[in-house]
């Protein structure tokens, strides 16, 4: 498992309006098995922060740091950090073009140089983790939102993350279907596993967030457990959001 | 974004290549181009109007050999065999020369998305000189500027020309098609540890297939029409074993009539087939 620390991190957009100051000079610790879970209005880097730690989007200041390692080193092979680092996608963003055991078994195979058969059978138990082993031979568009979405968790899973990154996982997600997601991962976060996620899912924040932490307009504003964020925050304009969303 | 979506961008991608704009800034702003596509019509059985219009077309044209091979033996049947013998020609010179587009195309539509400054500048450089260029003047250019230094077979010359100028319309097509699968498929990809090469190989690229086929088609249509640019390498395509005909008996308008018959033919008939695939790729989804 692992430990994220973001250190004085900012993020500059170029826009044709101007520079945007996605996240500004802000630092938040995710410690070992830690479920730090990050809420905020939209547009308020909390997206950006996230892609930030795997490196999908590339810091204009600041370090971030994963057991230690400086993901903003040049040295630093971004790759190998990756590997590390699941990340699931509001959008699922699966292959379509291959099954879904196809999909999970393709990186472990393609990055971790593992064997077919190996890689199918780690596939395979994974599916039946996520509880859709039936449908390992199926093509993603054939499958429900909340059923892409446990694939994907699947996916990422399979290159044996010690962190893993949720973008705002059950937002695009019809409402019946976002508890079999929410279960997979409440599953996750009580095996250990070390988690970094945006999401405005209250419920999932009070069962297993360590952490809540409230951003706005790319600063942190508060953090706290989420028994105290969700009766007694202290801000106005965390309490402000928790009022419109709630 | 779903296939659908994607293969109407293609379309829309492959149409203004070969568009007539208004103004300059038409096609971005307001969308108030004219479309005339120099490709064939693509006849498929939702559009009613065109479909209609290939048959007519079709079997007009099939009728019209029939009639002049059967009721004007003389001299019809001798110049419909003679016009044939350079259909192996020109399906040759096609078939290779698509093939060698859909090779520099991928490696131009790749340069093209490549994150280095100076590959995009060479595939752009190279998109606008062979688009600025007639493909006649490069055909003879390519012949005569490169047989002056090497010898070249007019086969090899024609293959070759043809590759490159069509290769950067397909490069084209092949950028269009990796800019339209939506952008979480790199990122999903990337964030699993593939390197951008490999998700582009097993990611990208395949899903690019299957969206370009349709517009790969319709160049090969393009093409074919095109290769009779050929007859002036003294390759003996359709249309040059008419000219060769013509001069022998100076049939002028019989003879010219039966090579358009032919290419009308074969061109409908692959139209036809681009439709059928594209209507098989849409029930795939």
């Amino acid at each position: 498992m692992a430990k994220i620390e973001i250190q004085n991190l900012s993020k500059d957009f170029d826009t044709p309006n101007g520079v945007l100051h996605a996240v500004k000079n802000t630092s938040l610790t995710v410690n070992d098995g830690e479920v730090v879970v990050i809420i905020g209005p939209s547009g308020s880097g909390k997206s950006t922060m996230l892609r930030c730690v795997n490196g999908l989007e590339k810091p204009t200041s600041g370090h971030i740091l994963i057991d230690g390692v400086d993901t903003t080193d040049q040295a630093t092979d971004i790759r190998k950090i990756r590997e590390d680092v699941g990340m699931v996608f509001q959008s699922f963003n699966l292959f379509p073009h291959l099954t879904v055991l196809d999909n999970i078994t393709l990186a472990p195979m393609k990055v971790k140089k593992m064997k077919k058969e190996d890689a199918e059978k780690l596939g395979l138990e994974l599916l039946k983790r996520v509880g859709l082993e039936e449908k390992a031979s199926v093509h993603p568009p054939q499958l429900s939102g909340g059923q892409q979405q446990r694939v994907a968790i699947a996916r990422a899973l399979a290159m044996n993350p010690k962190a893993m990154l949720f973008d705002e996982p059950t937002s695009a997600l019809d409402p019946e279907m976002i508890k079999e997601v929410l279960d997979v991962m409440l599953a996750l976060a009580k095996d250990g596993m070390t988690m970094l996620l945006v999401t405005h899912e209250m419920g999932f924040a009070r069962a297993a967030a360590d952490k809540v932490v409230f951003m706005d307009n790319g600063e942190i504003i508060e953090t706290g457990t989420p028994e105290k964020m969700f009766t007694s925050p202290e801000s106005d304009r965390t309490k402000d959001f928790l009022n419109h969303i709630l | 974004m779903d296939s659908k979506e994607i293969e109407e961008r293609i379309k829309a991608e492959a149409i203004k290549q070969h568009t007539i704009s208004v103004d300059p800034n038409a096609g971005k702003e307001k969308n108030t181009t004219i479309n005339m596509t120099d490709g064939v019509l693509i006849p498929k059985k939702g559009e009613k109007h065109v479909f209609t219009s290939w048959r007519l077309t079709f079997f007009g044209a099939l009728i019209l050999s029939a009639v002049l091979i059967i009721f004007f033996p003389d001299p019809y049947r001798q110049i419909f065999i003679t016009c044939l013998r350079g259909a192996p020609v020109t399906f040759e010179v096609t078939v290779f020369s698509i093939i060698g587009a859909v090779i520099i195309g991928t490696f131009t539509g790749l340069g093209s998305v490549s994150k280095r400054r100076w590959i995009n500048m060479i595939c752009g450089v190279y998109v606008e000189l062979i688009r600025g260029i007639p493909l006649l003047v490069q055909l003879i250019f390519i012949y005569y500027a490169v047989g002056s230094l090497f010898h070249v077979e007019g086969m090899i010359a024609a293959i070759f020309s043809l590759s490159v100028c069509f290769g950067a319309y397909m490069g084209e097509i092949v950028r269009a098609g990796i800019q339209a699968i939506p952008k979480g498929q790199m990122e999903a990809a990337i964030a699993l540890g593939l390197t951008r090469g490999q998700a582009f190989r097993y990611i990208i690229l395949p899903q690019t297939v299957k969206v370009i086929l349709p517009a790969i088609g319709n160049e090969f249509i393009s093409m074919l029409k095109d290769s009779s640019l050929v007859s002036v390498l003294s390759l003996e395509d359709i249309l040059r074993c008419g000219r060769m005909y013509i001069s022998r008996t100076f049939l002028s308008l019989e003879t010219m009539l039966v090579v358009a018959l032919i290419y009308l033919i074969i061109t409908l008939v692959l139209s036809r087939l681009v439709g059928l695939l594209e209507e098989r790729l849409h029930k795939n989804g």
